[in-house]
């Protein structure tokens, strides 16, 4: 078993134990914590796949970003555990059923028949060069080739954000709060009165 | 490639170690423990923990990190495109300009409706 195979099998370890740590683990910060390390153990994998690219913006945009928001949801919400346990049981075999569908589903399209390799002798991709740059060969068809597809992300963020702002956004007339401008523009004579008065005589 | 990588591996390791050793030498081998059930319980200014510590309570800030998600992606298309600029040439330059261009249209709407307004 070569290095790269000890790295990888130790990876692909830690990702399966952290995702069942996610959907087991009783305290809900505890499971988004394992989503972390899960994420982290994928972002290993996908550079042992040699796209340093997409590893680097897993952590840093789910794990910077993402599962930032995850943890101050779940931090914030009063999630009654006990509730939601409470099906368990009688929802596990369609769970089972659901997940196995689901994992055929997969093998069947993402198998590497589908992409003209053969099963049984899997060889594996020759390894780059050490000056091999990932982000710049993936920067030269995401910009020409996949132009379409990378304006339509564009268009996909671009519905985000009217979806998050129209869903999320409230007025709060009843909000009391500072306006610094008026606050500096504010001169002596608008809060300020003189009044002329007598001294009052001495006793 | 991946021999590049394997300082990264090296720290990832070392640290890992660094922080498990830390743990169980203070926390269970130097340290004492005797713990009781008054010890073990909640501490909440001198009397009984009478409620969980989650609440609802209204996230204005869930909007900005949303906002903040969706211009970080935006700033992950920007990488590759800066490093093989001389290569994809007056095409690459208008494509990001397309790009920029559809999410500056999200962020006039998000300034114009006063998403970033604080209140």
């Amino acid at each position: 078993m070569s290095f790269t195979e000890i790295v990888f099998y130790a990876f692909s370890a830690i990702m399966v134990v952290a995702a069942l740590g996610v959907i087991s683990a009783r305290n809900p910060v505890h499971s988004a914590l394992s989503l972390v390390l899960t994420f982290f153990a994928t972002a290993a994998i996908w550079m042992l796949l040699e796209a340093e690219f997409l590893a680097i913006t897993l952590v840093l945009v789910y794990v910077g970003a993402v599962m930032v928001l995850f943890l101050f949801v779940v931090m914030m919400l009063d999630i009654n555990i006990t509730q939601m346990r409470a099906g368990f049981m009688r929802f596990l075999p369609f769970g089972i059923l659901v997940a196995l569908i689901l994992a055929v589903q997969m093998i069947l399209v993402v198998g590497p028949a589908n992409f003209g390799l053969d099963v049984a002798g899997f060889a594996s991709p020759v390894e780059h060069a050490a000056d091999y740059s990932n982000t710049k060969e993936l920067g030269r068809v995401l910009y020409t080739d996949y132009v379409f597809p990378f304006e339509i992300a564009a268009v996909i963020l671009l519905v985000a954000i009217v979806a998050a702002i129209s869903l999320t956004m409230r007025r709060r007339p009843q909000t009391k709060y500072q306006t610094p401008g008026k606050q500096v523009m504010v001169k002596k004579e608008d809060r300020l009165r003189i009044i002329k008065m007598q001294t009052e005589e001495k006793q | 490639m991946l021999e590049n990588y394997l300082p990264v591996l090296i720290f990832m390791c070392v640290g890992l170690i660094t922080g498990l050793v830390m743990i169980l030498l203070g926390g269970f081998i130097l340290a004492p423990r005797k713990p009781n059930a008054e010890k073990n319980s909640p501490y909440e200014c001198g009397f009984e923990a009478f409620e969980d510590a989650r609440l609802k309570f209204d996230i204005r800030y869930y909007l900005v990190a949303i906002l903040f998600i969706i211009f970080d992606l935006e700033i992950a298309f920007l990488f590759p495109w800066a490093i093989v600029l001389e290569d994809i040439g007056i095409f690459g330059i208008t494509a990001m300009g397309i790009f920029l261009g559809i999410l500056v249209i999200g962020f006039i709407y998000e300034w114009k409706k006063g998403a970033l307004e604080w209140e």
